[in-house]
Parts: C-alpha cells; sequence; structure tokens
C-alpha cells in the first residue's frame, strides 16, 4: 500500500469514528504564500503560491479533525554550477493531502485552531526542453495554526499558517538532501455547512 | 681542568650546531624499477613525485633516494634497485630482442633485463653510447622527469583505417612530392661518407641540410647546437613554417640524420641511405612542398643529431620544448622508410598509447595520399628513434618505419646505400607523411572564411533540486567573415569529428547538453562565410565534464550569489 492510499484509508477510518461526535462541519478555500525552508529551492524557484481546500470537523468538547487537498506549482530556471551559459526553464508540482487533528479555541466572533498531523506529498519536478525529470512521494509531519472570524452566518474569513518538514532524501549536484518543507500562509473564507 | 672541560663542551656543542646547518643529505641516487601491474600507482607517483625517468609497456625506471624508497615502501609500491649511484652514470636503455643481444650487451658492461626485449645499460668508465655493440637500438634516459600517460592503452585503439574523404588541396600538395628529390637527398647525405655524430662529415651534412632548408623561402632556419656523452657536441638543424592563425601551435615532422656503421668503420663510412638520408630526404622535400602555403598552424622541420649514440640530439630539443612550454600539436618521426624487401611493403607506425590518435590519422593519409598500406603498433617500449623524447615530454609523437623487426639486411652497414632503396615505397611513404602533415597544419584556402580562434570548452552543469544536465559550453571569437559556425565533437582527441548543430550557430557560443560525465569531449568549431563555404577547423579545445560533491557542495553555499528563480 503506497502512503497515499495509507493516508486515505486512516482519514476514512478517522472520520467515520468522528462522524458519529460530529458537532460542526465546514469547508474552507485558501490561497497565499509558500516560503521554502530549502535555499536551493528559494534560488530556483523563488516564492509560492500554494492553494489549498479543506474539510473540518469539529467534534464534540474541544477537537476536531480537518483533512484537504493542496495544490502547488512553480516554474523557474535551472541553476549554473560553473559559468553561467545557457537557460533551462523546470517545473515543479506538489500535491498534498494533509490530516489534522486540532484544538480549538472558541471565542466570541473568533475561533483559532491549533493542530498537528500528517501529510502526504505527491512531487515532480520536469525539465521543459531536455528529456530530465524527478517523481517522488513523502508523508511528512505538519503543524498547523488557523483562525476564522465570522462574517455571516454560515460564511467566515479563514487564515491559516502552517509548518512542513519534508526531507525527501533525494537531490543534486545542487543540494544533498532536498527538504520540500517550509512555512505557509493561506488565506480565504469557510462555509459551515452544519 | 674544570675550565676546560667546559671549554670542550662549548666546542661540541658549536661543532654540532655547525654540522646541523648543513641540509641533511638525501643519499645517492639509485635506479629502480617499478612494474606496471594491474594495481600500477601511476597517480601515487605522481603525487610522491617520484622522479620517473623511462616509460616501458610493462614498467618504469625511476631515480629515487633513500627518502623516497622510504615513501614507496611506506605506500606499498613494488620495485626493484637496479643500480646505485645512478645520477653518476649515462644509462642507457638498449633493446635486446634475442639471447645472443643481451649476451653480447653484457660482455660490454653492466647490463639488466627490465623486459623480456629491454635492458638498462652502463659502463664504469668511459661512453656506454660507444660501448654498445653496433645494431643494438638504443635511447638514453630522460635528463628530465618524463610524464607518465595515465591512460588505459585500450583507448588507443581504432579497428581500421577510415573511408577519408580526401580533400582536393592536400591531395595537390602530396602530388608535388618528387621521387627525383627524394632521391637527390638521399644520395647528397650518402656522399658525405659518414655521418656519425662526432665527425666532421656529420657537421658538414648537418650544413648541407641547414643550406637545402634556408633556400626554400622559410620564416626561420637555425643550428640547435647540444653536448652529449661527455664531451662530443653536435647541431640539430631546426626550420619553421610559422602559422598564420595558430603560430604557437606547433606540428613537426622530424628525422635523424647522422648515421653509423659497424665501429671499425663508423668514422669514415656509414652511408646511412636508409637509414637515416631517407627520412631526413623526405623531412626536406615536406618543407619544399609546404613552404609554398600559407597555414593555419606552424610547422617545425627538424633534422637530428646524435641519434644513432641514444638519441641525444631529440633529447635535448624535446627537454627544452617541454621546460619552453612550447605546444606540439604532433610529432612525425620519420626513421628508415625507404627499404622494402617486397612489394607491396606496408609502413609501420609506432606510438604509444597517448598518441594513439597520431597513427589513427597517418592511416587514413596512408590511404588517401600514398596509396600505402600502413599498420598501427602501441608499444611504449619502443623508444629507439627521435620519437621517444618527445613521449618522455607528454607530446604526441609516431614513428614511421618499414618494419618492426627491422629486415633491412644492409642496417648499419657499409652497404646501406640508395641502389639498395625501393623509391617507389619510398615515395609513397614520403606522400602519406606529406598528406598527414598539410592535415595538421591545415592550408589556408582563398575565398573561405577565416580559421575560428579563442576556442574554449567549459564543463557546466545546470543544477534542479532533484536532477542535473550536464553540458558543455563551448565558445570562440567573432569573426567578420563569419555568417555562422559549426561546432564538432569527438571523444578521441583530434580523431572522427562529427558536427553537433543543425544549423550553423549565429553567435560565439554554443552549449552541448549531450554529454556523459565520464567522458573527455573534445571540440573543434569552423566558421561559415555567407556563401556557405567552411573555414578550417580551430584548434581543439577538450572538456571533461565532472562535479564533484564537494565543488557542488561549495557551490551550494554561495547559491544566493547566483540568483536563478523567476
Amino acid at each position: 500500500m503506497n502512503a497515499g492510499r495509507r493516508v486515505a484509508v486512516f482519514l476514512a477510518v478517522l472520520g467515520l469514528a468522528a462522524a458519529a461526535r460530529a458537532q460542526e462541519l465546514s469547508v474552507s478555500l485558501a490561497a497565499g504564500s509558500f516560503r521554502a525552508s530549502e535555499e536551493a529551492y528559494r534560488g530556483i524557484y523563488g516564492p509560492s503560491v500554494p492553494f489549498s481546500a479543506d474539510l473540518w470537523l469539529k467534534l464534540k468538547g474541544h477537537f476536531g479533525i480537518g483533512a484537504g487537498f493542496a495544490k502547488l506549482s512553480d516554474k523557474g530556471k535551472a541553476v549554473p554550477i560553473g559559468e553561467d551559459g545557457a537557460e533551462y526553464p523546470v517545473k515543479f508540482s506538489r500535491t498534498s493531502i494533509p490530516v489534522i487533528v486540532f484544538y480549538q479555541f472558541d471565542l466570541k466572533a473568533v475561533d483559532i485552531r491549533l493542530g498537528a498531523g500528517l501529510c502526504a506529498h505527491r512531487y515532480e519536478e520536469t525539465w521543459e526542453t531536455v528529456d530530465l525529470g524527478f517523481k517522488g512521494n513523502k508523508v511528512s509531519p505538519r503543524f498547523f495554526a488557523a483562525a476564522t472570524v465570522a462574517l455571516l452566518s454560515r460564511l467566515s474569513l479563514f487564515g491559516s499558517a502552517t509548518y512542513d518538514t519534508i526531507p525527501t532524501g533525494a537531490g543534486s549536484p545542487l543540494v544533498t538532501d532536498v527538504n520540500l518543507g517550509g512555512l505557509q500562509f493561506l488565506g480565504g473564507i469557510s462555509f459551515r455547512i452544519f | 681542568m674544570k675550565n676546560a672541560k667546559v671549554f670542550i663542551s662549548v666546542l661540541l656543542m658549536c661543532g654540532l650546531l655547525f654540522l646541523s646547518s648543513f641540509p641533511a643529505s638525501r643519499g645517492p641516487l639509485s635506479l629502480i624499477r617499478i612494474p606496471k601491474a594491474a594495481d600500477f600507482p601511476a597517480r601515487l607517483l605522481s603525487r610522491l613525485q617520484i622522479d620517473v625517468r623511462q616509460e616501458l609497456e610493462s614498467c618504469l625506471l625511476a631515480l629515487v633516494d633513500r627518502e623516497d624508497i622510504a615513501l614507496l615502501r611506506r605506500n606499498g609500491v613494488r620495485f626493484s634497485i637496479l643500480a646505485r649511484n645512478a645520477a653518476k652514470r649515462d644509462i642507457l636503455v638498449v633493446r635486446t630482442d634475442s639471447p645472443d643481444a643481451l649476451a653480447a650487451l653484457r660482455s660490454a658492461g653492466k647490463a639488466i633485463a627490465v623486459e623480456p626485449e629491454t635492458a638498462v645499460f652502463w659502463t664504469e668508465t668511459g661512453s656506454p653510447s660507444e660501448a654498445v655493440p653496433a645494431g643494438l637500438p638504443r635511447k638514453v634516459l630522460s635528463s628530465r622527469t618524463v610524464r607518465v600517460d595515465l591512460r588505459p592503452a585500450a583507448t588507443a585503439s581504432r579497428p581500421a583505417p577510415q573511408a577519408v574523404a580526401q580533400d582536393p588541396l592536400i591531395d595537390m600538395i602530396v602530388d608535388l612530392v618528387s621521387t627525383s628529390n627524394l632521391s637527390s637527398g638521399v644520395q647528397s647525405l650518402q656522399d658525405f661518407q659518414t655521418r656519425y655524430a662526432s665527425t666532421s662529415n656529420c657537421e658538414a651534412a648537418g650544413q648541407y641540410i641547414y643550406n637545402a632548408f634556408s633556400g626554400l623561402g622559410l620564416d626561420d632556419v637555425r643550428f640547435a647546437p647540444f653536448t652529449f656523452s661527455g664531451s662530443y657536441s653536435s647541431r640539430n638543424v631546426v626550420a619553421e613554417k610559422t602559422g598564420e592563425t595558430y603560430p604557437g601551435d606547433i606540428v613537426i615532422i622530424c628525422a635523424h640524420y647522422d648515421s653509423t656503421s659497424p665501429s671499425a668503420s663508423r668514422l669514415t663510412l656509414a652511408p646511412g641511405a636508409d637509414d637515416n638520408a631517407s627520412g631526413t630526404a623526405a623531412v626536406i622535400e615536406a618543407a619544399r612542398i609546404l613552404a609554398l602555403y600559407p597555414l593555419d598552424f606552424t610547422i617545425r622541420f627538424i633534422a637530428f643529431s646524435a641519434e644513432e649514440w641514444g638519441l641525444y640530439g631529440s633529447r635535448a630539443y624535446a627537454a627544452a620544448a617541454s621546460l619552453a612550454g612550447d605546444r606540439i600539436v604532433g610529432v612525425i618521426n620519420l626513421d628508415m622508410i625507404a627499404y622494402a624487401n617486397a612489394m607491396p611493403e606496408d609502413l609501420q607506425v609506432i606510438v604509444n598509447a597517448a598518441s594513439g590518435w597520431l597513427a589513427d590519422r597517418f592511416l587514413d593519409a596512408a590511404s588517401s595520399y600514398g596509396p600505402l598500406g600502413a599498420t598501427k603498433t602501441v608499444n611504449a617500449s619502443f623508444v629507439y628513434s627521435d620519437h621517444a623524447p618527445f613521449w618522455d615530454g607528454g607530446y604526441p609523437a609516431l614513428l614511421a618505419i618499414e618494419d618492426d623487426p627491422l629486415n633491412n639486411p644492409y642496417y648499419h652497414k657499409t652497404t646501406d646505400t640508395l641502389d639498395k632503396l625501393n623509391l617507389e615505397f619510398f615515395t609513397s611513404a614520403t606522400r602519406a607523411s606529406v598528406g598527414l602533415l598539410a592535415e595538421l597544419a591545415q592550408p589556408l584556402r582563398e575565398g573561405y572564411p577565416m580559421t575560428p580562434v579563442g576556442l574554449a570548452a567549459k564543463p557546466v552543469v545546470y543544477s534542479a533540486l532533484f536532477s542535473a544536465l550536464k553540458a558543455v559550453r563551448v565558445t570562440w571569437s567573432a569573426q567578420a567573415d563569419a555568417a555562422g559556425y559549426n561546432v564538432y565533437r569527438t571523444n578521441s582527441s583530434h580523431l572522427d569529428y562529427v558536427k553537433i548543430n543543425d544549423s550553423p550557430v549565429v553567435g560565439t557560443m554554443y552549449t552541448d547538453a549531450d554529454v556523459r560525465p565520464d567522458l573527455p569531449y573534445y571540440y573543434v568549431v569552423t566558421a561559415v562565410g555567407a556563401a556557405g563555404l567552411e573555414s578550417n577547423r580551430s584548434r581543439e579545445a577538450v572538456a571533461a565534464p565532472d562535479v564533484s560533491p564537494a565543488t557542488a557542495a561549495l557551490r551550494t553555499l554561495s547559491l544566493p550569489a547566483l540568483g536563478g528563480g523567476r
């Protein structure tokens, strides 16, 4: 069983177990900025704009579960080691499926969530003009903080900060063990289903 | 009494201090033999700065002191000591291709076999060159540390001569080779009766060659004097046709003009028609023809002396060239190219592993311009002619010789005269040599673009996060008469270039991304004119794409300075 399938099974079991105690279900859509902790990543691709869609299930009490889908796509140029000469465009994409357990502080108009969990990543780097590329999968920890501010009865503003560490064990002459993690800030809206 | 003790102690200490002010003696130099086994530590020897004076096919001969010996033992290098106090002696490498030859050598002095057909030889007194029995080829050890070839021998082979398209200009050039000129050249040299180095006749023959060169309109003709075997002296004769595009890149065609015969007669009669008036006449003929053409690269036409004594003339020349950092593209050494016991006769082309390309090019030229059959032999132990000191200096060099083993019954005899030579074979061998020489020096063609200059090839690695593209960036200088450029590439220096650009490159840079990290790549560039005519090839540039992890790590640290990203 691959990492993605393991996470899906884990998510399904957790969802079924939690549904019985579900108190609130909401969905959020957000976009923002990702700052990679890997210097080489920033050198090639610069700052990135990730997108994310998540489902939040708050249980009785203060705990809850979140799961979702996130996508990050980037374009950049291969870095010449030696003297510069030609340009070789490269692109990178990362798809992530996080499963988070969080604790929610219910304040007046603001809810704050702090949590941690696991995230399954599938990533791919391709060269646009030569036949080179790399694909990989990794499950890694995720740390998470979010806040929602109520706008209307079901609609809220949503903001989150997540930190991932994704050591891949793979690399190139530029960096021996690429860590695809970093700090991500997202902003968007959240819609409460019940 | 007490004062006397103090005085003696002070005196002793002063004495010790005085002695310690002299540098520590490293002891006398010994000649050692280091076998080139499978675990041959060539790089280690270079790192230990071992003074290798001769490379042979199966071993190295090196001069070492006590400290070197300890160093070699500490590093587990196998060796055997051949001679102590070796620095004080002229030591020769002698070809002993039969037990009789080795026995004869042993009766003349101290001889130790270092390979099945090779011995080192010296005498306690007198000149070892004069003591070596007549007929045994010999070479004196290099006067400087030789450059050991680290390449595997396999890199030097190519299955058969390529079917090379004949170049009409080179065809025209080789058609100028005149059999009658070659014949009269041999006759003129034979007429000196003897050209045994150390005789006045040999010096007169040198003057004859000097005069012959001087009448050809070359750019420079000079004597290069040297001393040998103690108190003797002689002169190499060096003529030059300076290249117009690459004057500092030199192609050499050479032959020895001295001769020998048995010791009883050599001072008065050693006609040496085949050995080596033939090679010398061919060099003069090559000079006569190529003096007429403007060339990209410089050609030096050299007649060496004292070859028969142990290659002293070429040793002096090659050592000086190496010391001066001369850029020698290749050396064509002609020694005995006119005797054929039966026709058709093949010419033997002998090279070391590093000079393999030159033999392959000779075989192509022989096939195209001789026409002549030629056979390539890679044998680093064949050091008995003037190509060998160039090998010592790390230069590509070949020996063209009629047979190995020799079957000329007049070799080193008073009967080695013009009437024994085969002029048809002699002419074909000269045509092949002139053809290769012209190909290497590249005659300029009217109406064609100038040959590109300023070529450089640098390995560069373009790296993303998970993969890297290893490439070579080729650059050259812009030329006013070029509409574009073609880039050619090969993995074997000077051999089998293949064009790698689809259409002429506009600009002065080409990135070759189709490279493997474990191979060297050699590039040349041509200029293409507006009418589509293509120039001669530029000088060759080499790149071996390889980025060590250490380099990569260092580079990663300086990444912000590189910019990149969007």
